[in-house]
């Protein structure tokens, strides 16, 4: 391979680690002193044109440079800058020396097509995976890390544990962030880098690495040739790439540039926070505590480090002191003492945030770490959000956006006007192509979506309940409100799909309810969004175990019953749904016997929820425990400590399942209605009994002859009591089933059976009303 | 946690007619060893710096000799602890009973002053004079007060020599009286006013205090108390690996200690017992998938253990010798439903969502346990 400048070059090559206050600190100084002229920065080649917005005055970081594919699949790519990253100071540095900027890391169309093929090598592997799961990968990855695997125990493990440290990051604050030595840091991290790159066994996606080093030494060559002096080049790049930015290695060719895959990309910038700053992981995409770093990076500027434990202790004890928990002063220096004591068993000269975090947990929270978890994730994360100058963004969002109203044909409804708009989620089967089939789901779900973003472009309605399942209503109407509320959707993600996922991992974080569990878990159905539904629910399953209210454990089993049977309609395989579905059941059937302990106003949610549990076992006889289920119905009905209501309802269900002969059911009827049972126990039992399968119910003649007779026993007294409890019992009852019961009755006690049902469907005189509105009003409690 | 030695196997020179010795006598030739391969500074009044501490507790390397682990897991807390001690900090050790406080405590002093004797054992009845001084009451009424005739605790010793107490449970001991170390703390000085005197504390003096977070009618300590200590809370074991080699050597021990008649549980068994408890305890299942509702008991390493010797107890007396499911079925029930009611549902709930779907090696267990709890 021949190189476009056969001359050798040697530039000063500064190597930091991305998101290092030390790091950008010790580049100021480097700059001040190397004073170069051109300044190269490991950044993506075409976003130069950026540079402008991003050191503007009223562009306050963090923000991120965003590339994304303008054409499905969408693929993005983030580049986050806080104040303390070393490129932002870089930066910032030319701009105030008007020195020449240059970005030499690839540009986005060949970043964009690289990943497109890691992502297609990742799918293969997986596939090849799936369909042979004895053969161990090459490089099998977690899937939340799809494109860019890192292996469970990565080399930076490896080097934190060799070196008696928890994790990389404890191991790089000591060694790097706490090294103030003039040029120790730069040659440290160039030594350390160097070293890295003699990793044995590399994961694949590092021969990414090779590709972008090949083309920076392209770009200084390119530089070089432009009339620079190589010394008075400097380059920024990660710690990895500095040792290779020589000449001794070859640069890429115009041919080889030309055979990268290319995907064709928009480049903008976006705000962002230090919430998701510190959410993303991995080496350089996001670091876990922002908000320290920016403190250490103040620090820097100002005092000295030697101040950082003390600002970030006083810090988490006053946010303590604001929630209301005193800590005095003392414990925030007991803690600095601590915390420096913890460091110099590590030989390090300043306290990490470890060190820092486990002092706080010491003295500050007394040796609870909940005491101080939130005021930690407050004083680490922080919640800082960038801005930027107004029309310098336009987001990956709105364009994702446009087309997904393209490729949904919703084009014509974007406007102001309101309009309405029927879906069918069935298969359309008039059409050929899959994507058309299915149109009216991919809108709904995108609908879903959008709501979920709380986007105001899409109004669901209610609709008829026969198409329930299948049939969807939205009125549709396009305001600047949605354009602004999508706008600042970027935030949560890059695609509408994206942010919706994230939208969805916050709101679960802050469930706490197992009602609102399940409704998110239908959501992420309805959204499309298998990912989401299986945290939505994970969560659920969390919070169910907590929980031993009956009710709320039943209504989350039938809703996930229910979430299951859309399956079809919405196509997704609803099995990992049904493990906890049955786990619920279980809980509700075991919770059943202790929550019917209840009085009258409670026990008709209780009415419901036992339907709805029923309604489970019956739908899934085959999968949750149905012999637990009746077993526990069967406790119900034999018991009298229960409220009796629900005892008849159990009993009745059991009726209904033909699980009750009739001798049984006799016994149990005269034994509820036996002269020694209060009257309102009695007719409250029957009152359970008689809200199911009345059609069961009135074909057995037993029955109604155990009651003909227990009407006949009571005395004048019991039957005005009873009287109110079963004309309650048979107000429910259609005119056509009052007929029956009547015949029924009539039968027993030998009376004509028209003439008895015309004597109960006569309306009731004055006299006979206010008698029945008296015994309504009487209190059965001062008999 | 702790790995309960065997104590009279180890490597004692000393003290063979005592039934338990000291920890700073059992491990002699351990501590001898360290103090002489220590290069580090030592804090003032320490026969050993920092980090040879922390080797001494966390096992390493002194020399050629290899040093065993007396606490296993969590070296980071022991860190804290050693920290806390080098700022003449008082260190207070909470945990459930079983997660090892004594035992940490009692090493810490045997490695920092070869001395892990200076004792206050907190009960209800202690008083102020275990903890300041008392008098010898012939001498006093003989002659009057005077030093002769000063009776000092442990405390009062600790101070004087520049070494460390250890105050064994103490929320056993009144609030009231517990707030006495509240100036001893603070000032760092003993006032004897019989003698018209004050005894200051002499660099290395601290106090290592432990207390039981779960027992109930506990005195909780006073926020002035609290303040000066730094308090670390001891968790349970942190891995099964850890617990369930913690349960075997236990087991193993008891065995011949006991003369059980049966053969030791199986290496399956034992995981499995202890898998039970560390999901029922930590409310999840070990994959994390899962969670749980809790059962009322504490469901300790130590009810572990006495499970599996209850099994081998049965096995030996009334079945084969061989630990079978239904001889941990009954221990288990009875370690898991400890109020009658609610357990009993939680117990039920496990059983089926859990242990019923974890296939043939469980299904034994499953049978059994279900069997008990009806």
């Amino acid at each position: 391979m021949s190189r476009p400048d056969a001359n050798a070059w040697q530039i000063h090559v500064f190597g930091v680690r991305h998101l290092s206050p030390t790091g950008a600190w010790h580049l100021r100084a480097f700059l001040d002193r190397v004073r170069p002229k051109v300044v190269l920065i490991e950044g993506l080649d075409d976003a130069l044109d950026l540079v402008p917005h991003i050191v503007r005055k009223d562009t306050k970081p963090p923000i991120a440079i965003l590339a994304y594919t303008d054409s499905q699949p969408v693929r993005t790519l983030v580049y986050p800058l806080a104040r303390y990253s070393p490129e932002y100071q870089a930066l910032a540095w030319a701009d105030e020396h008007r020195t020449r900027v240059e970005f030499i890391d690839l540009p986005s169309d060949v970043f964009l097509g690289l990943q497109d093929l890691e992502t297609e090598r990742f799918e293969r592997e997986r596939k090849r995976l799936e369909a042979d799961p004895e053969k161990p990968a090459s490089d099998s990855a977690p899937p939340q890390n799809l494109w860019r695997p890192e292996r469970s125990e990565s080399i930076y493990q490896r080097i934190a544990t060799r070196c008696g440290e928890p994790d990389y990051d404890t191991y790089w604050e000591r060694r790097f962030e706490h090294n103030l030595e003039a040029d120790s840091y730069r040659l440290a991290a160039f030594a350390l880098g160097k070293e890295l790159r003699d990793e044995e066994d590399p994961p694949l996606w590092r021969a990414e690495n090779l590709v972008r080093e090949s083309y920076m030494r392209r770009r200084i060559a390119e530089v070089i040739a432009s009339g620079v002096k190589p010394q008075e080049i400097v380059a920024v790049v990660g710690a990895f790439h500095a040792s290779v930015l020589t000449s001794h290695l070859p640069a890429m060719t115009d041919d080889e540039l030309k055979s990268l895959r290319r995907r064709s990309s928009k480049l903008t910038l976006m705000p962002y926070s230090y919430f998701k700053l510190s959410t993303q992981s991995g080496y350089g995409a996001g670091n876990h505590a922002p908000s320290y770093f920016e403190l250490l990076w103040q620090t820097l500027q100002t005092q000295g480090i030697g101040e950082l434990p003390g600002l970030y202790l006083s810090q988490v004890a006053r946010h303590l002191r604001e929630k209301g928990t005193h800590r005095s002063t003392s414990e925030v220096i007991e803690g600095v003492r601590l915390a420096r004591t913890l460091a110099a068993l590590h030989e390090g000269t300043a306290p990490t945030l470890g060190d820092l975090r486990d002092a706080a947990v010491t003295l500050i929270g007394q040796g609870e770490p909940l005491i101080v978890r939130d005021a930690l994730a407050d004083v680490d994360i922080g919640d800082a959000i960038g801005e930027l100058p107004e029309g310098v963004s336009q987001t990956s969002i709105q364009d994702d956006f446009e087309r997904e109203i393209d490729r949904l044909k919703l084009e014509k409804y974007r406007t102001q006007a309101k309009h309405e708009l029927t879906l069918d989620l069935r298969e359309n089967r008039r059409v050929s192509r899959e994507e058309a089939a299915f149109l009216d789901l991919h809108r709904s779900s995108f609908f879903h979506r959008l709501r979920m973003l709380g986007i105001p472009f899409a109004k669901a309605l209610a609709v008829r309940q026969d198409s329930a399942t299948f049939g969807e209503k939205w009125e549709l109407q396009w305001t600047p409100e949605g354009e602004i509320a999508l706008v600042e959707a970027v935030l949560l993600g890059e695609t509408v799909e994206l942010a919706t996922s994230f939208r969805f991992k916050t709101s679960l974080e802050e469930c706490t309810s197992i009602g609102k569990a399940g409704d998110l878990v239908t959501a992420a159905c309805q959204c499309g969004l298998m990912k989401s539904m299986d945290l939505a629910r994970q969560r659920l399953q969390e919070l169910a175990a907590g929980a031993s209210e009956f009710e709320v454990i039943a209504h989350a089993a039938f809703q996930l019953s229910q979430t299951a049977r859309y399956g079809d309609v919405r196509r997704f395989d609803p099995s990992p749904l049904l493990p906890l579905m049955e786990e619920l059941f279980v809980s509700g059937s075991l919770a059943l016997h202790a929550a019917a302990n209840c009085d009258n106003d409670a026990a008709k949610d209780m009415v419901i929820a036992i339907e709805e549990l029923n309604r489970v076992s019956l739908e899934h006889h085959d999968r949750v425990e149905e012999p637990l289920w009746l077993e526990r119905l069967q406790a119900l009905a034999d018991a009298d400590d229960r409220n009796p209501l629900l005892s008849g309802f159990a009993c009745a269900t059991l009726l209904e399942r033909n699980l009750i002969d009739n001798e049984a059911l006799v016994r149990e009827v005269s034994r509820r209605l036996s002269p020694g049972v209060p009257a309102d126990l009695g007719a409250g039992w029957f009152e359970g009994l008689a809200k199911r399968n009345r059609y069961s119910l009135l074909a057995r003649q037993a029955l109604w002859e155990a009651l003909a007779g227990y009407i006949d026993s009571l005395d004048d007294e019991q039957f005005k009591r009873a009287l109110v409890f079963l004309r309650r019992a048979f107000g429910i009852f259609s005119p056509r089933e009052k007929h029956q019961i009547c015949e029924n009755l009539a039968h027993f006690w030998g009376m004509d059976e028209e003439k008895a049902y015309d004597e109960i469907a006569k309306t009731l005189t004055d006299d006979e009303e206010k008698t029945l509105k008296d015994l309504g009003e009487f209190d059965f409690g001062d008999l | 946690m702790a790995k309960k030695k065997d104590e009279t196997a180890a490597p004692a020179t000393n003290g063979t007619q005592m039934l338990r010795a000291p920890a700073e006598v059992l491990y002699a030739a351990e501590l001898d060893e360290i103090i002489k391969h220590d290069k580090h500074e030592r804090p003032p009044g320490w026969r050993m710096s920092a980090r040879a501490v922390l080797t001494y507790i966390c096992g390493g390397k002194a020399g050629a000799m290899e040093i065993t682990p007396k606490y296993i897991g969590h070296q980071r807390l022991v860190e804290i602890a050693i920290a806390t001690l080098v700022t003449d900090r008082a260190l207070l050790l909470i945990g459930e009973p079983g997660t090892a406080k004594s035992w940490l405590s009692e090493h810490l002093a045997a490695a920092i002053n070869g001395d892990s004797t200076k004792v206050v054992q907190g009960t209800a009845g202690t008083t102020e004079e275990h903890i300041r001084y008392s008098w010898n009451y012939a001498m006093l009424i003989a002659k009057g007060p005077s030093q002769e005739a000063l009776v000092k605790s442990p405390i009062f010793r600790a101070m004087e020599s520049g070494t460390i107490a250890r105050f064994e449970e103490i929320t056993r001991t009144a609030a009231e009286i517990q707030d006495a170390l509240i100036s001893i703390l603070s000032e760092k000085r003993l006032s004897v006013p019989e003698l018209a005197t004050e005894a200051p504390a002499n660099k290395g003096f601290s106090i290592i205090a432990t207390a039981n977070t779960r027992d109930r009618g506990v005195n909780d300590m006073s926020a002035a108390l609290k303040r000066r200590f730094n308090m670390i809370v001891l968790p349970s074991p942190a891995d099964l690996e850890t617990e369930v080699s913690i349960v075997r050597k236990r087991v193993k021990e008891l065995a011949v200690n006991l003369q059980l008649k049966a053969s030791v549980p199986s290496a399956e068994a034992v995981e499995q017992v202890v898998t039970i408890f560390r999901e029922l305890r930590t409310g999840q299942t070990l994959d994390g998938k899962n969670k749980l509702k809790v059962p009322s008991g504490v469901l300790s390493t130590a009810e572990a253990i006495s499970v599996l010797a209850n099994g081998m107890a049965l096995a030996g007396n009334f079945g084969n010798g061989e630990v079978a499911a239904h001889d941990l079925a009954a221990g288990m029930q009875g370690a898991v439903v400890k109020d009658e009611e609610k357990d009993k549902v939680v117990w039920h709930e496990y059983l089926s969502n859990v242990l019923k779907k974890r296939g043939a090696d469980w299904r034994a267990l499953f049978t059994a346990c279900s069997e008990h709890n009806t």
